[in-house]
């Protein structure tokens, strides 16, 4: 049977499995403990159990001594839960944060566009309103797919929380996604739970932010975006948007539009295979390289929030860095997976990023 | 009426920040460039001590706890492991001259990191270092003495353990980890942490480590295995220490990356050519084998180190270049070693040998590209030169590299009939060197690496000999002078171990042990 785990100091709880270890759990949860060896030897992950009892499993006695047992200290990466649990990790507290619970709502579709030939937009309107913080992610359910669920970043601001919206991108071959876009319809119901994820915006640092989006990753920028410039925030804020081609860049003259409203945020779009000698006046290139140039390899000062594939993020994360902007300022969303768990071949020079 | 506010709870990482931070002092009466005149000549810029992030909370307080009951565990297993004989329970004895080597080459190394961590922690001005310096200084002192109690066991029933101190400031081959130390304790605060916290500790630590605490489970060791268990739960934080040291240095400055750039490739150079005395061990050494060093080289660099050195090119470093050619000498790197060990065996500090047939299966199937095509026929003719009593002593001694110290018997990656060597002139003398990274070392400071205490070298100039030792007599042996000067007894404590007295002794000891007459 699987017990529940509450992990302060955020004070969110989670469900364990039984025979998950606490790290496994938490990972997945996306809730980074610091560990490494992840058998029980370095005590990278040691954590404090308040409330409960667990099991310490393969622990080395050299790693969780006998007086530490004593007070409640565990490994996170050995230990497996015996009943619900509170543990303390070194965790840092993110003040911005609203730790939402995470609820299950039913949903109607009540409008779909195509907004580039691979990505359609939905919206669904819940049966109560859901409070989420922008750049959060929800999962859906499909009854007629047996019951699978995927990961969708909600792409609406949380001032409108009874309809939100969900750009979802033909993944080829993929089975949920193909099926939402050729049999989802205006009407069509769906089960939606959420928010999840811990992407959004460090409102309390109050610096200047950098989006930076591409391919079907517009959805949390746009978001916090919209979040941001409804609040009235008026720090100077830029996003960096790339595509492939013209027809790829939805939502192009929303945000021209947004730009020309709120002298505070800059737009700046760009097209890597734009054929040349177009008339196209934007940046040409990668996001990263419009970035660079538009900045002039210069990010110190503010915090950056990325989305988007993953060869996209990495070549973020190098520009940004080469431009001295460094893993405490830049925001992504992350998923883990079982083998983060288990870090066969990632270095621990990075945590989050 | 008193209301009860509730507090808010204080993360650990503040509750650790309260309790460690605003600690220290802003001098008075000397400026702080004076009580810190080592924190700027190496040309690393800091502009703000408080972006360290401490990559450990650790207390004093929480520190002795800790150890203390480590140290109880680990004594314990040492007591009973001496109580019992479990000496007997060795695979064999020739196992312990990869004891031997540990407690010579490894060992005095941990009470060098300690001196250097406690110097770097007195030489940085941030708060944060100093405190994370200051326990590992504590940690490299107890490792040092353990794991001379764990050895020191053995001293009481086998030669060439008695004197490991002297030897490793004067036999030939142990000048290569001293003389790793040496240079990294002469440099400067930054470069130190490079060189030990980071090259040594983070990059090249499994490759130290692992072969030796596995190869102590392989063949019976309890006492080593127990004390690298002991130790281990301390390198974590040595190796985030090592890490954070890197990443605080690449952020303050852009002008630092080159900087870093240069030791990176210095240190990670260096710890592959100490790590050759590693990969012998391994794939010669050990009666029972955990891996080859080619297979540890390739999981534990290729793969990990390679992993770091992807997320380093963040931040403009590249991977050093000179570990191209340690991706080849992985295919010879312990044959090339062992074959000069053996050949000088009689001036080592152990006890050598030639493989067996099977052995020699297990290498061939290990090395397909380089065993059987290079080094079998060699060692067949000296196994049988030996079995016919003519077991082969070179009596003259190597040239060492300048800068390693390895001796130059080496081969060229691309081509196995020629020794790899490098030239470099300074102020009208020439200077050999190993390699392409050990002559750019030497290019880059000449001044320091012209100073080398080079074994062989002083051992010509006559420099070591005991005491009124007169060269010029009838007869003069400056062989047998040289080992009286190393305390080592020819034959005891080094040459075959085929007929030597720790093989005499450990089977007819575990003779007794197994049967009744």
């Amino acid at each position: 049977m699987s017990y529940e785990l509450t992990i302060e100091p955020l004070g969110q709880t989670i469900e364990v499995e039984e025979g998950q270890t606490i790290l496994d759990a938490a990972l997945r949860a996306g809730i980074y403990i610091p560990h490494a060896c992840c058998h029980g030897l370095c005590a990278t992950c040691k954590v404090q159990v308040t409330d409960g009892d667990v099991d310490h499993g393969e622990a080395s006695t050299f790693a969780l001594m006998d007086f530490e047992r004593e007070e409640g200290k565990t490994l996170a990466c050995c230990a497996r839960l015996e009943s619900d649990v509170t543990i303390e990790a070194e965790i840092e507290e993110d003040p911005d944060s609203l730790n939402l619970p995470i609820e299950d709502f039913d949903g109607e579709v009540i409008r779909i566009e195509t907004l580039t030939p691979t990505i359609r937009g939905v919206w669904v309107k819940l049966d109560r309103p859901m409070q989420f913080q922008a750049g959060q992610y929800v999962n859906i359910e499909l009854p007629e797919l047996a019951g699978q669920s995927r990961a969708f970043s909600l792409a609406s601001a949380p001032q409108s929380p009874d309809v939100v919206e969900l750009n979802i991108r033909i993944v080829p071959g993929g089975q949920v996604t193909t099926w939402l876009h050729e049999n989802l319809a205006v009407g069509g119901k769906i089960k939606i739970t959420g928010p999840y994820g811990r992407f959004f915006v460090k409102k309390s640092a109050n610096v200047p932010l950098i989006f930076m989006a591409g391919g079907s990753g517009l959805s949390s920028p746009k978001s916090m975006i919209e979040d941001l410039l409804a609040e009235g925030c008026t720090l100077p804020m830029t996003l960096v948007y790339g595509q492939r081609c013209r027809d790829e860049l939805y939502y192009d003259a929303e945000f021209r539009a947004l730009a020309a409203k709120h002298p505070n945020f800059t737009y700046v779009p760009a097209l890597s295979s734009e054929p040349e000698g177009s008339d196209w006046n934007g940046a040409r290139g990668f996001v990263h390289e419009a970035a660079k140039a538009h900045f002039d390899n210069d990010f110190r000062g503010h915090k950056a929030y990325l989305c988007g594939p993953p060869a996209m993020i990495e070549a973020c994360i190098s520009t940004l860095m080469q431009g001295r902007l460094y893993e405490r300022d830049i925001y992504m969303e992350k998923f883990f997976s079982a083998a983060d768990a288990s870090q066969q071949l990632k270095s621990p020079l990075f945590k989050n990023i | 009426m008193d209301m009860q506010v509730k507090k808010k709870k204080l993360g650990l990482k503040e509750k650790y920040a309260h309790m460690t931070r605003g600690l220290d002092w802003q001098p008075s009466y000397q400026t702080k460039e004076a009580v810190f005149p080592y924190a700027t000549y190496e040309g690393i810029k800091v502009h703000d001590w408080d972006k360290w992030e401490d990559p450990f909370r650790l207390t004093m307080d929480a520190y002795w706890k800790y150890q203390a009951e480590k140290e109880r565990k680990l004594y314990a297993v040492l007591d009973a492991f001496a109580q019992n004989n479990g000496h007997l329970g060795l695979t064999d004895a020739r196992y312990l001259n990869a004891v031997k080597l540990f407690l010579t080459g490894i060992s005095p190394l941990e009470y060098m990191a300690h001196r250097g961590f406690a110097t770097a922690g007195r030489n940085f001005p941030g708060v944060g270092p100093r405190v994370a310096c200051l326990m590992q200084a504590v940690d490299e002192i107890r490792h040092s003495q353990t794991q001379i109690h764990a050895i020191s066991n053995y001293n009481k029933y086998y030669n060439g353990f008695h004197d490991f101190k002297h030897m490793l400031e004067r036999v030939w081959y142990l000048s290569v980890p001293k003389s790793f130390f040496d240079d990294a304790f002469s440099a400067g605060p930054f470069e130190w942490m490079v060189a030990i916290g980071f090259s040594f500790e983070y990059v090249l630590t499994n490759l130290l480590f692992v072969p030796f605490m596995s190869g102590a489970a392989y063949n019976g060791d309890m006492a080593t295995v127990t004390f690298g268990f002991s130790a281990q739960s301390d390198e974590a934080r040595h190796m985030t220490l090592g890490l954070e040291c890197i990443k605080f240095m690449l952020e303050q400055d852009p002008d630092n990356v080159p900087i870093v750039q240069k030791w990176i490739d210095k240190w990670a150079w260096r710890g592959v050519r100490v790590l050759s005395l590693v990969s012998m061990m391994m794939d010669y050494m050990l009666p029972k084998r955990v891996m080859s060093w080619k297979e540890a080289w390739e999981i534990y660099f290729e793969q990990n180190g390679g992993a770091l050195f992807n997320d380093l090119a963040r931040y403009g470093i590249k991977m050093p270049e000179c570990l191209s050619r340690a991706s080849i000498d992985k295919e010879h790197a312990s044959h090339q070693t062992w074959s000069i060990l053996y050949q000088y065996g009689g001036a080592a500090a152990f006890h050598t040998f030639m493989p067996s047939d099977e052995e020699m299966d297990w290498l061939s199937a290990k090395y397909p590209n380089t065993f059987d095509k290079y080094y079998r026929e060699r060692f067949t003719y000296w196994r049988e030169q030996e079995q016919k009593g003519n077991r082969f002593y070179n009596n003259t001694l190597p040239m060492l590299c300048q800068v390693c110290q390895v001796p130059m018997a080496v081969t060229e990656p691309d081509n196995m009939l020629q020794i790899s060597y490098r030239e470099s002139d300074y102020k009208g003398e020439k200077y050999h060197t190993c390699s392409d990274g050990c002559k750019q070392i030497f290019d880059d400071e000449p001044e320091k690496y012209i100073q080398a205490w080079l074994p062989v070298h002083q051992i010509y100039m006559g420099n070591c000999f005991p005491e009124g030792t007169d060269p010029t007599v009838e007869g003069f042996d400056p062989l047998a002078k040289v080992l009286e000067w190393y305390h080592l007894v020819p034959g005891k404590d080094n040459m075959d171990y085929n007929g030597s007295e720790d093989q005499k002794n450990f089977n007819a000891w575990r003779g007794l042990a197994t049967k009744n007459d």
